[in-house]
């Protein structure tokens, strides 16, 4: 295909989402020096790159500047994991020195088992705070559901740990929709407690940290909301676990 | 919903290639001036794309890491550093999503491919300012409601066109007629003539 013919791929391409044989013939373009391709490919990706302009404006919570400063070099901090990974991280890439890997495919293949363990390990630590929440004595569980065709669970309540969902048969939130969790005292107003997502496969777990007052909460609820978020429900609970 | 007090933050702080070279050196109280300057935008995209506040958090966090761990690669006389980090940021939101559901494979080596730090380079000065966002939220808004769905499945979730036309029901060409109408649009309001003119 000539360079014209190409020349809507250019954003697709710089997006990393075309198929495959779209990409290859591409690609074939760019390694010819001097291809109008290559001058395309540069445009799209800095147009591309606009587009992260338009994701609603979302606040990050306050320790998480911590986190991010203290990753690198800090002179003194608790285990976590992090400072494992920088380690793994240095160890790998002396281990590519070493083996003097020139193809980009292994060093692809490198960088792929790096990350896919870094997300391993991401998610065993959600799955290990759960878990310590779960197993608190303390822990109050409800369950929701049973025997309704959709969506049904469990909700443990801790007092000192926060509320842990676990759900099934809960359909993804549409485009531009999200689950939103409340907190709902005996008499008093549902208090918005985090935005969540189930997968692909209709199951969902969120933790929502902190303390909470279990003598004085009603119920755990679950509503579909504006993927910013409300600050109180819009819609009718998908989800009521009582106390 | 505004980034200003982010845009301004980029706008009167420390140049993004002072940053760079800081980084390359491996000092580590670059990284919380990093966070400053493009940590909320970070966050407010990857969160766009998983929807957990948690996962965000981990992975706002890999992005730095990545970042921190690639910068040697990093041009930084020429590169840009704001959308290279924001394509980390992206590519490893939507890498997740895709693993959790089970489709880790398609799409790894693209990502990998789409955020090198070599190919950020030679961008325009205003590609986060603040006059730029509000001109592509415009452009993106004149969108009609299928070409802005496309954008936004090909950005947000990393999906292929055939994955496009799957997910709505849609037949192929008609996804790429939208796809190719909406990115025309996209070029004509924010290409290379309408930011001269």
């Amino acid at each position: 295909m000539s360079c014209d013919e190409l020349r809507d791929q250019y954003e697709l391409y710089a997006l990393g989402v075309l198929d495959a044989a779209e990409r290859a013939e591409l690609d074939e373009h760019l390694h010819r020096e001097g291809d109008p391709c290559i001058e395309g490919v540069r445009r799209a990706r800095e147009l591309m790159a606009s587009l992260a302009l338009i994701a609603p404006e979302s606040h990050p919570p306050a320790r998480l500047r911590a986190k991010v400063a203290g990753m690198v070099g800090e002179p003194k901090r608790a285990w976590r994991w992090t400072p494992v990974w920088i380690a793994a991280t240095a160890c790998l890439a002396a281990v590519a020195v070493w083996l003097n890997l020139a193809r980009h495919d292994d060093q692809r293949a490198l960088a792929r088992a790096l990350l896919d363990a870094q997300r391993k390990n991401v998610e065993m630590a959600r799955l290990t705070e759960a878990f310590a929440l779960m197993n608190d004595p303390a822990a109050k569980q409800l369950v929701f559901g049973e025997g309704a065709p959709k969506p049904r669970g469990r909700v443990f309540v801790n007092p000192k740990q926060g509320v842990l969902l676990l759900a099934s048969n809960l359909t993804p939130a549409p485009s531009g929709k999200i689950y939103e969790m409340w907190i709902i005292p005996k008499g008093g107003s549902p208090a918005p407690a985090g935005l969540f997502q189930s997968g692909a496969d209709g199951t969902a777990m969120y933790l929502r940290k902190g303390a909470v007052d279990v003598a004085t909460t009603g119920a755990i609820a679950v509503t579909l909301e504006p993927e910013a978020g409300s600050q109180a429900p819009t819609s009718t609970p998908l989800i009521v676990a009582a106390l | 919903m505004t980034f200003l007090p982010l845009l301004f933050a980029i706008y009167v702080g420390e140049d993004d290639r002072n940053l760079a070279e800081r980084l390359k050196r491996r000092e580590p109280a670059v990284m919380g001036e990093l966070y400053d300057r493009y940590g909320k935008l970070a966050f407010s995209l990857i969160y766009r794309i998983v929807r957990d506040v948690g996962v965000a958090e981990d992975l706002v966090q890999e992005t730095f890491l990545r970042v921190w761990n690639r910068a040697q690669g990093f041009d930084g006389e020429r590169g840009a550093l704001g959308p290279w980090l924001l394509a980390v940021a992206r590519n490893r939101a939507i890498d997740y999503v895709r693993s959790s559901g089970g489709k880790m494979t398609r799409g790894a080596v693209e990502l990998e491919a789409a955020e090198h730090p070599s190919v950020f380079v030679n961008f325009e000065a205003d590609v986060l300012s603040q006059d730029r966002a509000r001109r592509v939220r415009g452009a993106l808004g004149r969108l009609n409601e299928n070409q802005r769905h496309v954008i936004e499945l090909a950005y947000f979730e990393g999906l292929s066109q055939s994955e496009m036309a799957e997910r709505m029901g849609q037949p192929l060409g008609t996804v790429k007629t939208w796809v190719r109408t909406a990115l025309k649009n996209l070029r004509d309001e924010l290409g290379e003539k309408a930011i001269t003119a």
